[in-house]
């Protein structure tokens, strides 16, 4: 596994680097404003410590940098060099996975009308039908889900944990620290 | 799993006494010598093998009499499901962290190499990182009547599809050599696997298999053999056409990664179903991300200014930053340097050791006196050290938390605790 504690270094690192534009750039923003900027900052500094590795963070950078706020602004600075390899791989992985979807999701639908169910494959079937959609729900969580097929989701979904993990620990301390800095 | 695997062992010993009988015309002195070799070798690789004691005891029970070759064997996989599902159990556990470089690096090879569209199989190849391979052999080993061939070096999927064929006159189980091979060559104008390109390649891989595996086996073992096929035998009493052998296939990939999954995620342990387990991950997942926007919350609340600068690095002083307010930074050969990082993290804890009882008078200077060590590889002007604040005996107790729980830097399995710890603490 990966030093768990580098990976937070490296995220800390980047995400300071994505903050300090934020501070630079607006003077005054609303709350919620704010709370996106930082998410977004946090959530690009995590994906980049992956160095498009895995396809979430690829699909994470590549939305980022797609939205019209800030997020061109933080893949820039956070990514630096990378930034413009990192964005080709991910735009273009996405567009090869959007078609085999199109497709896909054509054939299952006709093929489902035709078919009989037997009786006794009724529970299997149900069971199949509360997978799928619980794969349809996981899907839709974790970033560029909806491109992968079931075993690189399974995979995707471990590191993103991971991912998330770290990213939590340090945020909840900086959150501390802050805090701290501001009641004294 | 287990009653059915008791049928196909009752079925298999009749069939393979039905088999023997059929036998006896070939010559058996030969078959006998080098099974006992082989058996011999087997044994001593039984011995050494410490995952799968379980599975051969079990294995041993179903098969008394005769006894399979190994090695030298044209045929692949071994012939029973029935100790495969225990296998993987075993295996995933077991080397489940272990796995943690080579996961990555083969799920990597593994996501570019199956873009090809191809019906059965999808290449994979580890270059030995984990000789889950060589586990692999030693469970065959374990195993010792089967016919094992090792195509890929492929985590476990390989072996653990393993099959017997459905034909009710040739067996697999307690073939000679010859019996094998030929039963091989029928076998392949029966089949319309992709087995028929093995049996030429696979002499030179067989050999290897009866010695104990070594990752350099493996590694040249999966060297040797280019093409890009998983090896996959049709079980005993299901299809044999290449669609559901490669959904097989698909499906054991699955379920191996949901047990990663099982042990990464907290209180699945008792849950076995693929739709439970998903139901777990989905809501581990949306608690996750939901305490990333709570705490993203809370820093846009705290800090009306979203400026993260000298006097909050300084508070946070566990982590390896140097006070990065000066934009460019000697900040990135700082932070990545580790001793600097556990010398901050030392000092930091015996401060917050000895600090723990004494006046905040004392405390303070002495703070002083450190971070001003600390920031010394960056001329920090004083004025920072003296604005920040001396926090209030109230704090020290979640100070001292706080800096344990920071400067730690849990691994993964501790998370859950802080977690809950950080929680009783804002309560």
């Amino acid at each position: 596994m990966r030093a768990p504690s580098s990976l937070k270094q490296e995220f800390l690192r980047k995400w300071i680097l994505g903050l300090q534009i934020c501070s630079s750039s607006a003077k005054s923003m609303s709350i919620s404003e704010r709370k996106k900027a930082i998410k977004l900052s946090a959530d690009i500094a995590m994906a980049s410590a992956r160095n498009g590795r895995t396809s979430w963070s690829r699909a994470l950078i590549a939305s980022a940098s797609k939205d019209d706020n800030h997020g061109k602004l933080f893949v820039q600075q956070i990514l630096g060099s990378d930034c413009e390899r990192l964005t080709k791989i991910s735009t273009s992985i996405k567009r090869l996975r959007c078609k085999k979807i199109l497709k896909k999701s054509s054939g299952t639908i006709i093929r489902r009308r035709m078919k009989r169910i037997p009786d006794k494959a009724v529970a299997s079937s149900i069971a199949k039908q509360m997978v799928n959609k619980r794969t349809q729900i996981l899907k839709s969580l974790v970033p560029g889900g909806v491109f992968m097929d079931e075993v690189s989701l399974i995979e995707e979904t471990l590191d993103y944990i991971l991912s998330l993990r770290a990213q939590i620990d340090v945020m909840r301390s900086l959150a501390d620290a802050t805090e701290m800095m501001m009641n004294c | 799993m287990l009653h059915c695997a008791d049928i196909t062992v009752l079925e298999r010993q009749r069939a393979r006494l039905k088999w023997q009988q059929d036998q006896l015309q070939q010559p058996q002195q030969q078959q006998e010598l080098q099974q006992q070799q082989h058996q011999e070798q087997q044994q001593q690789q039984q011995q050494e093998v410490r995952y799968f004691s379980e599975l051969s005891q079990l294995i041993s029970q179903g098969y008394d009499e005769g006894g399979l070759m190994m090695g030298q064997q044209v045929k692949p996989d071994p012939a029973f499901e029935n100790g495969w599902p225990d296998l993987g159990k075993i295996v995933a556990p077991a080397a489940g962290y272990g796995f943690g470089p080579g996961f990555e690096a083969s799920y990597a090879i593994s996501r570019t190499s199956s873009s090809p569209p191809a019906v059965v199989p999808e290449a994979v190849d580890v270059k030995g990182k984990v000789s889950v391979a060589a586990l692999n052999e030693k469970v065959s080993a374990a195993v010792g009547r089967e016919s094992f061939k090792k195509r890929k070096a492929d985590k476990v999927q390989n072996t653990k599809v393993a099959v017997e064929e459905n034909t009710k006159d040739k067996r697999m189980k307690g073939s000679a050599e010859e019996g094998d091979s030929s039963k091989i060559t029928e076998q392949n104008n029966n089949n319309n696997n992709n087995n028929n390109n093995r049996s030429n390649s696979n002499n030179n891989n067989n050999k290897n298999k009866n010695n104990k595996e070594t990752s350099a086996d493996t590694s040249k073992a999966s060297e040797v053999q280019k093409p890009d096929y998983i090896h996959v035998r049709a079980r005993r009493g299901q299809a044999t056409d290449s669609h559901s052998l490669a959904e097989r296939v698909r499906r054991e990939k699955i379920s191996e990664r949901m047990k990663y999954l099982q042990d990464l995620v907290p209180g699945c342990n008792k849950i076995t179903g693929k739709a439970g387990m998903l139901d777990e991950i989905i809501n581990y997942v949306q608690s996750l991300q939901r305490q990333v926007e709570f705490l993203s919350m809370k820093l846009a609340a705290v800090n009306p200014r979203l400026d993260f600068n000298v006097d909050n690095l300084f508070a946070k002083e566990a982590f390896p930053v140097c006070p990065s307010n000066f934009p460019t930074i000697g900040m990135s050969s700082e932070m990545t340097h580790p001793a600097a990082y556990l010398h901050q993290f030392n000092s930091l804890q015996q401060q917050a050791v000895s600090c723990s009882g004494l006046d905040l008078g004392i405390i303070n200077p002495s703070e002083m006196g450190l971070r001003r060590t600390i920031s010394a590889p960056v001329s920090a002007p004083e004025t920072f050290i003296d604005s920040s604040c001396y926090p209030p005996s109230s704090n020290w107790d979640s100070d001292l938390q706080n800096f344990y729980n920071v400067a730690s830097f849990p691994s993964q399995q501790f998370t859950g605790t802080l977690e809950a710890s950080n929680l009783k603490m804002e309560m």
